[in-house]
């Protein structure tokens, strides 16, 4: 462990925009650095990956992936995108393999263990606990590109442009995408919910 | 603004990036037509309902993870650098070898050209009849001295070796009778119920053997543990063995079946019949 240094508290707290000027020096041979990047993203790519797979040691085996591919690939990185754009472009690839070598197990929402008994609970947290459960259901229920956007958009930070940019279309039909995808996920929920009230 | 322009902006108005000018337009909009303002209603609901999914925090090994990883990263590029300074060194030397002048080194390499492929002409043909009976040759071998491997791990007392047996038996092309027999025997008698269920699902990719459909059904009398049970009525399902029918029926009346067994063996029964 004596050779392993976190990164300290004050890169953490450096201005999000130097991620870019990081990632360049990880790319000409500092690959220390990628340690400030590992800790500012880790979290977010940590809950991004279990939201789209329901798993949570699946979700960490992802994200470790996705640093190993930025260390490969580091030389193929070209500033002109943000980092984090690239970031997730290949967090998105390292999914997509993550699915095709994964065998149709346990369903995804069952895989969000830890239901607490309902003996133990208030009633208000026991609505709480149904509707995150159904919100999942319903989010896994949307194709995995809306899922994507509507994701990156909600809960990742990603600006509309840079969603844009990370899918290769115009920034109007990723607002068009975020728009059904939220309607569609509200059809989902409404469905889903008439099936649990009796 | 008409209903459409207002609706583009709705993506925008969520994310709270409309700015002043756009967000009175919308406004102006949505006061007058009450089928825009339902819609953003419901899409704001959605929107802020999602906040309920709970950020969560990673374990402490991805962490450790990580930092040993880049670790061996680094101590792997050092390694590297040292290599790529020999390299480096044969390669400049290399370099004095070739002429200067683009011309010079345009005929060079069209010479190393002709002599590659006329040489390459004059042997190929050789080599490659050599060569096909050369890889015929071992993959025989291959194949003989997995078989052998398997036939003799499957005697070991270690459940692990025998775990290994079975798995390296799935890598069999065209097992011959007496792997598959062993596999029968191991799937019926196997001390312990994790090589058992391996040799099913070895079996499974096998299961166009004639022998093996039968025997996968017939074992279903014999198996005890539930765990194997549940294994053999899924791959039963799975190829869609309808003579599996009859086997499920007893196994479903037997009394001191594992409730769990008994929904899923119901469950086959359905999907089969």
């Amino acid at each position: 462990m004596s050779a392993k240094k976190t990164a300290s508290e004050k890169e953490l707290r450096v201005d999000q925009s130097t991620d870019n000027r990081l990632m360049e020096e990880v790319r000409d041979g500092r690959v220390e650095k990628l340690a400030i990047l590992f800790e500012r993203h880790q979290v977010m790519l940590y809950n991004f990956f279990l939201r789209l797979t329901g798993n949570r040691s699946a979700s960490e085996d992802l994200v470790q992936e996705v640093f190993v591919r930025i260390l490969k690939y580091r030389k193929t990185y070209h500033g002109q995108s943000k980092f984090a754009v690239w970031m997730y472009q290949v967090a998105r690839n390292v999914h997509i393999d993550h699915l095709r070598k994964q065998k149709p197990e346990v369903p995804l929402d069952e895989q969000f263990t830890e239901v607490p008994s309902p003996e133990t609970l208030p009633v208000e947290k026991m609505d709480a606990e149904i509707d995150v459960a159904l919100l999942r259901r319903a989010l896994d229920q949307l194709p995995l590109k809306k899922k994507e956007i509507l994701l990156l958009s909600r809960f990742q930070e990603m600006k509309y442009k840079d969603i844009a940019e990370l899918f290769g279309c115009n920034i109007g039909s990723v607002k068009s995408s975020v728009h059904r995808a939220i309607k569609d996920l509200g059809k989902i929920y409404c469905q889903l919910q008439g099936g649990l009230t009796p | 603004m008409n209903c459409e322009k207002t609706r583009e902006q709705f993506a925008d108005h969520l994310t709270g990036e409309l700015d002043e000018k756009s967000l009175a337009d919308v406004r102006a909009h949505l006061a007058s037509c009450s089928s825009c303002r339902e819609e953003l209603e419901s899409l704001s609901a959605i929107w802020t309902k999602l906040g309920v999914l709970p950020p969560e925090q990673p374990g402490p090994a991805l962490r450790q993870r990580f930092y040993t990883m880049l670790e061996a990263f680094k101590e792997g590029i050092e390694e590297e650098k040292e290599k790529a300074s020999i390299g480096e060194r044969v390669s400049a030397w290399l370099g004095q070898l070739v002429p200067r002048r683009p011309v010079y080194q345009l005929a060079l390499s069209l010479l190393f050209l002709a002599i590659g492929l006329g040489g390459g002409f004059l042997l190929t043909e050789r080599a490659r009849t050599a060569a096909k009976i050369e890889v015929a040759a071992l993959k025989q071998e291959v194949k003989d001295m997995r078989q052998t491997a398997v036939m003799s791990l499957l005697q070991q007392k270690s459940p692990s070796d025998r775990l290994m047996a079975v798995n390296w038996s799935t890598q069999l092309e065209q097992p011959d009778d007496k792997i598959i027999a062993t596999l029968l025997d191991t799937l019926n008698n196997d001390s312990n119920a994790n090589v058992r269920i391996a040799a099913a699902e070895a079996l499974y990719l096998f299961y166009d053997h004639p022998r093996v459909k039968d025997e996968l059904i017939d074992s279903l009398s014999v198996q005890t543990s539930p765990l194997v049970q549940l294994t053999l009525i899924d791959l039963l399902v799975e190829i869609r063995e309808r003579r599996a029918v009859e086997a499920l029926r007893t196994l479903i009346q037997n009394k001191k079946l594992n409730p769990q067994v008994k929904k899923r063996a119901e469950l086959g029964l359905a999907q089969l019949s």
